[in-house]
């Protein structure tokens, strides 16, 4: 069997050039995509900072990440338009289909990510450039957003060529190619190498994929254990990962939130634990499954992040009862410093249909019962029906997190 | 581009078909107008937004005009457009 051929299709600057669409067709004038703009979260909430940029606010050197305040001094006349989760759904399912046309077996990477395996598709659509081309053109003309496709054998390749130059292009990156167009880039724009890896690779002169991809990979995994090994097949252009068309198997549900203000009181935070369990209990039920691990992080107003977790000493999907948990890990770590942000995380899954059961916990049927009416309400006239007393006239929310209505709303993943 | 009261038929297959409209002026005067002629239709989907277009021809202030009218699947609104 010959090589595969994998497409990596990624929208650039995704969030930017929704938005941009979407106004062009309801009449504005002003392309977003052409003047210094960003899309930018609420700062009077904290959630202040640049979620995507033009290509013209990348010439004033603005980040993807930074806040808005430093974004605003670098340029005195950006643009900064709210996100809209609701219109990135739509425009990710939009691509979805029309990607369906050209072949089965498509992988949904992130909202603006997909791979594509065109494998002997060359009867129908011509060469795998010819195909990358008229997917990009026809996206261009249809959606009115532009693409990038990288070209290659495999995944890995595939998403390294398709971050080569923007926008509006389609780059090949086979096995020949990878020492004259992959080796020669910083050791940073390798998938899988962080913040964290580059440091630790600096200092032992690793500075080009090149250099990285000709370390020993013995000594490599010796010091950074099976990661070492992992980023030198990367470097080398291996990677044997399959297109997967389904969803992964669900690893944990994690709810978390940035305050508005400085939480400085038990009552307060309590409050926030519980509405941020109320949403992630409702998606572990939802996704019927139970947790055995619950695990509460903070960062506090330095910025300084920590966390702590807990094995129940049952599975459980009740709200309540994951509540408890988190209060409690919450009263052993924290020393009564503001926060300006706090999670919950729901860990060990396990099917909500078959788990062992206590003798010494008799409310359990009730709680269950509790939940699952609740949860009715809340799905047949929405989630606001039925609240929590306690965040009556409070002015929170009484329920936490989720970006958007849509809980299917996919994140960016590390496993390709 | 602005939104404008519409009254349109719809076929049994649901295909609608535009024909007249309120239209306010920059004074605050309105006028009723009737689509005369409808010269093209078609469809688009920027950013995953489905869109009906019509080419439309009608007398606007007693001269005749080519323009484009558009309808929004997902609101239910009809807006006019490079008129």
């Amino acid at each position: 069997m010959g090589d595969k051929i994998i497409f990596h299709i990624d929208v650039n600057s995704a969030f930017l050039s929704w938005e941009a669409a979407d106004r062009l067709q309801h009449g504005d004038t002003l392309d977003l995509r052409d003047v210094p703009s960003v899309v930018g979260g609420d700062e009077s909430k904290r959630h202040g900072i640049v979620l995507a940029k033009s290509i013209p606010a990348k010439k004033f050197n603005i980040k993807t990440g930074e806040s808005l305040f430093s974004a605003r001094m670098k340029c005195s006349e950006l643009i900064i338009v709210p996100p809209n989760y609701n219109l990135y759904m739509r425009c990710s399912s939009a691509l979805h289909q029309m990607l369906m046309e050209y072949s089965p077996y498509i992988q949904p990477f992130s909202v603006d990510e997909y791979f594509l395996d065109c494998t002997g598709m060359e009867n129908h659509f011509g060469s795998p450039l010819e195909a990358a081309h008229k997917i990009k053109n026809r996206i261009k003309k249809e959606l009115g957003f532009t693409v990038n496709i990288g070209i290659s054998t495999n995944k890995l390749l595939a998403k390294m060529a398709s971050e080569f130059e923007k926008p509006d292009k389609v780059h090949t990156l086979f096995k020949h190619e990878i020492p004259q167009k992959m080796w020669p880039l910083p050791v940073e724009e390798l998938f899988m190498v962080g913040r964290a890896t580059v440091s630790k690779l600096h200092a032992k002169n690793i500075f080009t994929i090149g250099d990285l991809a000709n370390t020993d990979p013995e000594f490599l995994k010796c010091w950074l254990k099976s990661h070492g090994l992992l980023i030198w097949q990367y470097a080398n252009g291996i990677d044997n990962s399959d297109i997967k068309t389904s969803a992964y198997g669900l690893k944990g549900i994690g709810n978390s939130t940035t305050t508005a203000f400085d939480v400085q009181d038990k009552k307060t935070a309590n409050m926030l634990l519980l509405s941020l369990c109320e949403t992630a209990a409702m998606r572990l039920r939802n996704a019927n499954k139970c947790c055995r691990v619950v695990c509460v992080s903070l960062k506090d107003f330095k910025f300084n992040s920590y966390s702590h977790q807990k094995k129940l000493d049952l599975p459980t999907d009740c709200t309540n009862k994951i509540y408890q948990k988190a209060c409690e890990l919450f009263d052993e770590i924290w020393d009564g410093e503001p926060l300006r942000h706090m999670g919950v995380h729901l860990s060990e899954l396990c099917e909500s249909d078959f788990y062992q059961v206590s003798m010494f916990e008799h409310e359990l049927q009730k709680y269950k019962a509790l939940d699952r009416a609740i949860d009715e309400i809340r799905l047949k006239y929405g989630s606001s029906a039925i609240v929590r007393s306690c965040f009556l006239h409070s002015g929170l929310r009484p329920l936490m997190g989720c970006i958007s209505d849509n809980a299917s709303y996919p994140l960016m993943s590390s496993i390709l | 581009m602005k939104p404008i009261e519409m009254i349109a038929w719809f076929t049994k297959d649901g295909i609608p078909t535009p024909i007249k409209y309120k239209l306010s002026f920059d004074d605050d005067t309105v006028d009723i107008i009737k689509i005369d002629k409808i010269i093209w239709r078609s469809e688009e989907k920027i950013a995953g937004n489905r869109m009906l277009i019509f080419c439309c021809q009608s007398v606007i202030n007693s001269t005749e005009k080519i323009y484009e009218i558009k309808y929004e699947l997902n609101t239910c609104k009809w807006f006019i457009y490079k008129i």
